[in-house]
Order: structure tokens, then C-alpha cells, then sequence
């Protein structure tokens, strides 16, 4: 949908180099001894850990873990925090997420995210959906992105007669698929999801899970949920994280354990994450 | 109506259940080869009757087995317990109808011959199988791999006295109740080989539940590697 040449030149360049190495193309985010401060508040420390392409990874652990915190750095959403500071390297297909010459709007067209609450623009259901296309300077078939998006996001049937009706009008499960298929229009590489059903009742998050599972043939997903069973059932590999509390009462997270679902879930190799899906805290 | 128990609260009641099953399961075969040696009739009803406690209990514990998963859904140490306890029950169970069948055959046998050869054999593959029980039920509330490491070996002889079995009753082929009555001792001890097979079978279960692998510690289709 959108030419090449509008993208920033460094970034297509190492990204068409880095998709054709083999090594790599397996991998989409390579996340090294990441930190991440606000100010002189230490937030994260010292995550490394690999996306893969393809499946749903997810981030699981207590509250102030700081599982969003690295969620937000996959699409440099941290940047809009005057005091956050990035350390250590995310490699985006082997290119630098940080590197100077990276436009991170075009990285948020390629790594788009669901946000915890729906959040559809007070527009049409259409407009909702054309409006990232339309600011990406696409001048094709508007309608044909616009079903297509919809119908990838499983809300095509149930909006089809009312395109012109008020996005906000819709359910809270209908709204985020809305938001799905807002993110998917803009043809993105991954789909970041915080917690995209903590709003939902039952029916709509299995909803949202089918569609998880459908999507992910095309997207890389990486989603930080709560729901311990949702991880579980969702994704390929968990990473847990929690929250070290230093002497000074200072809480920064850290990454216990990562590695696949059913591992994580049947026999993890740390305590801590042992104790946590099972529920015993404290 | 009572408060819905906590998920430790089911595990350790599931758990204290099943090694009450051990116990009975391995007391109950005892009995059974006590009663075919002494042709205790009165003996081998009460092994009869007993089974049936261990079918209540084999049935309380898998009803609240599927209760357990289905409400709490546990995971990770939690779940290799439900799925150890869950064979551990079938297992028991199965012990419990071996006890059963050589009680049976007993009072089917009691008016026939025997060979006190044969009977102190069967009474050596009871001598082992008992502890066999024991020690893999032991191994399973110590959480004690090295324990169950033991059991392949103690199943040998168990093993081997079965294998045995059918020429000595060969050897009773001229004169035919003494036969009849060694074929069902051959029955018999086809049976006390399944116990000691089950205890293995219990003692693989306890140490998947210790290392979140399972592995068959003897297979009779394959050479099963020693652990490394």
C-alpha cells in the first residue's frame, strides 16, 4: 500500500538487507540489555530477550513489572515521555529501533498497537479505518483497504450496512476490533497489544483470542495481558517479569524467565515464576 | 453450603487420598498371596471386600480431579501433581483388581493339588512386589527421585520368577489337577508381575512430577537408555 520510497531511506535500506539475512529472519525484535529510565528512576533493567516472527509472544507479571514499559519500546510510544531515556539496543529486523536516522512514525506504521481500552476516533467506522492510510499518503482503492481491513478483523458482517455510523456507537468488543483493523489498514509488520481485553466481557475476548490466533499467520503479536489464562492459551512463548524492590524502597523491573508457553506453564525454571502463575504470592 | 476449597487446600486432601490407596492397595496384595498360602478362604473374601473401598476412593479422587482442573485451573507444579495423581489413582486402582483376581482364584483353586515349589515362588514375587508399592508411594511423598530410581531394578526378579513360571508348571503336566491348579498359579503370577509393572508405572509418574519430563523407566517394546 505504501510506496517504498516514501520510507525513510536508512530504515528500508538495513530493514531489506536484514529481512534477507537468514539469521535473522526468524527474529524480528532482538531486545538487548534493554533499560529504561524516567529520569533518574529506573523503570526496567536489563531485558534481553527475542520476538519471533509469526507467533504471539507475550508479557505477563504483577503490576509495575514494567512489561508496558517494554511494550512501548517496540514502537518508541516511550518517546512521547519527555523524561524517558532507552538503553541497551532493540534490533528491528537487525536494524536499530533507536538509531538516529530512524523516523519513528514510520515505525509505528510498521509496528501499530492495541491499547488496553478501545479507543476508536469519534468518526465513522470508515473514516476510522482509512484515516491511517489516508495521513500515509495512499491514493488506491480506499473501500476495497477499508472491507479488507474489517474483514481481517472479523467485524466486516456486523458493520458492512453501517460504515457511515459512528464508531463509538459500537460495542466495546466491536470497538476493538475496530482498533484492530485500524492498526491492520496501515499494513504493519507487528501488532502490539496492551492488554487488549481487560475491558471485555468473556464473549467478545474469545473473540479477540480467535482473532489473535487467525492474525497471526501474517503479524508478529506481541501482547502484555493480566490474564494469566489468556497467555496460556494465546501465545508461543512467555516472558515473566517482576518488580525487584532495592533497599531504598526503589521498585524496577526485571525479566525472570522467558521461554515457550507450555514450558512457563507446566515446569518453569525459576521459582519466582512458579510461584506467580500458580498464584502464590508472597 | 461450604466455601469452595483453596487449590492447596484440594491438593493435599487429593494427595493424603492416594497414599491411603497406597497403603490399602499394598496391604491388600499382601493379603491375597498370604491367603493363596495358607488357603485362607475367610482371607481372600476380606480382599474382595476390601476393593471396594479402594473403588470409592479411586472414584472421589477422580471426580475431584476433574472438579479441581475445571475450577481452578492450575499450572506448572500444580498440574504435573493433577497428572501424576490422576495415573497414580488408575494405577492403584489396578493394583487393587490384581489383589482382586489372585483372591478369586484362590477360592476357584481350593479343592485342587499344589506344588509348594510354586507357592514359595509366588510367595517370593509377593515378598518383592509389596515393597515395590511401598517404595514407589514413598518416593511419590518425599518427592525423592533416587527412590524412584529403584524400582526398575526391584522389578527384576519379579520379572523373572513370572518368566519361569509356565515351566515349572509344565513340569506338573502328568498329573492334570496338579495342572489345572499350576495354570492358575501361572494367572497368579502374570498378576503379581502387572503390581510390580504398576509400581514401576508410579514411580515414572512421581519422578515426572519431579522433573517436569517424563520417561519411561522400562519399556518391553524398546531398550530404555540409562539415566544420565
Amino acid at each position: 500500500m505504501t510506496d517504498e520510497s516514501t520510507l525513510v531511506p536508512a530504515l528500508t535500506g538495513a530493514l531489506a538487507a536484514g529481512v534477507a539475512t537468514p539469521e535473522t529472519a526468524e527474529i524480528v525484535f532482538d531486545i538487548r540489555n534493554l533499560s529504561v529510565l524516567y529520569g533518574t528512576f529506573l523503570a526496567v533493567r536489563d531485558v534481553t530477550l527475542p520476538v519471533h516472527r509469526n507467533e504471539i509472544t507475550a508479557l505477563i507479571g504483577p503490576s509495575g513489572c514494567g512489561k508496558t514499559t517494554v511494550l512501548r519500546c517496540l514502537n518508541r510510544m516511550n518517546d512521547l515521555v519527555p523524561t524517558a531515556r532507552v538503553e541497551g539496543e532493540i534490533l528491528y529486523h537487525g536494524v536499530d529501533l533507536y538509531g538516529k536516522d530512524v523516523d519513528p512514525v514510520e515505525v509505528r506504521r510498521r509496528i501499530g498497537m492495541v491499547f488496553q481500552k478501545p479507543n476508536p476516533f469519534p468518526k465513522s467506522i470508515y473514516d476510522n479505518i482509512a484515516f491511517g492510510p489516508k495521513i500515509a499518503g495512499f491514493k488506491g482503492d480506499m473501500d476495497a483497504v477499508v472491507e479488507g481491513s474489517l474483514r481481517r478483523a472479523a467485524l466486516w458482517d456486523e458493520v458492512k450496512d453501517k460504515l457511515k455510523g459512528s464508531a463509538t456507537a459500537l460495542s466495546g468488543g466491536q470497538q476493538q476490533r475496530l482498533c484492530i483493523a485500524r492498526a491492520i489498514a496501515v499494513q504493519p509488520d507487528v501488532i502490539l497489544m496492551d492488554e487488549p481485553c481487560s475491558s471485555l466481557d468473556p464473549i467478545a475476548t474469545a473473540r479477540i483470542e480467535g482473532l489473535m490466533r487467525e492474525l497471526v499467520a501474517d503479524y508478529t503479536i506481541v501482547i502484555v495481558t493480566h490474564n494469566m489464562q489468556q497467555a496460556a492459551r494465546v501465545s508461543t512463548r512467555t516472558g515473566f517479569f517482576t518488580v525487584d524492590v532495592s533497599e531504598d524502597g526503589h521498585r524496577t523491573g526485571t525479566l525472570v524467565e522467558y521461554d515457550k508457553t507450555e514450558v512457563v506453564f507446566t515446569r518453569p525454571s525459576d521459582p519466582r515464576t512458579e510461584d506467580y502463575v500458580t498464584g502464590r504470592f508472597g | 453450603m461450604e466455601a469452595p476449597m483453596t487449590l492447596q487446600g484440594e491438593l493435599d486432601a487429593l494427595e493424603a487420598d492416594i497414599l491411603r490407596m497406597g497403603e490399602i492397595a499394598e496391604h491388600s496384595v499382601g493379603r491375597s498371596v498370604e491367603a493363596l498360602l495358607e488357603r485362607d478362604v475367610a482371607l481372600a473374601q476380606a480382599v474382595i471386600a476390601e476393593d471396594d473401598v479402594i473403588d470409592d476412593l479411586y472414584l472421589s479422587v477422580d471426580r475431584r480431579l476433574l472438579q479441581t482442573l475445571a475450577l481452578q485451573t492450575p499450572v506448572a507444579g500444580d498440574l504435573r501433581l493433577i497428572s501424576a495423581i490422576i495415573h497414580i489413582n488408575a494405577h492403584l486402582e489396578r493394583i487393587g483388581d490384581m489383589a482382586v483376581n489372585i483372591s478369586k482364584t484362590l477360592l476357584s483353586v481350593r479343592d485342587l493339588p499344589s506344588s509348594p515349589k510354586i507357592l514359595s515362588q509366588l510367595q517370593e514375587m509377593g515378598d518383592v512386589v509389596r515393597p515395590m508399592i511401598r517404595t514407589s508411594m514413598e518416593a511419590f511423598s518425599r518427592r525423592d527421585l533416587d527412590l524412584c530410581l529403584k524400582l526398575p531394578k526391584m522389578d527384576d526378579p519379579v520379572d523373572r520368577l513370572n518368566m519361569g513360571m509356565y515351566k515349572e508348571v509344565a513340569a506338573l503336566a502328568s498329573d492334570p489337577l496338579l495342572l489345572d491348579w499350576g495354570m492358575r498359579m501361572n494367572m497368579i503370577a502374570r498378576n503379581l508381575e502387572r503390581v510390580g509393572d504398576n509400581a514401576v508405572d508410579i514411580a515414572e509418574q512421581v519422578g515426572f512430577l519431579l522433573t517436569g519430563e517424563f520417561r519411561e523407566f522400562t519399556d518391553a517394546s524398546h531398550e530404555v537408555a540409562p539415566r544420565g
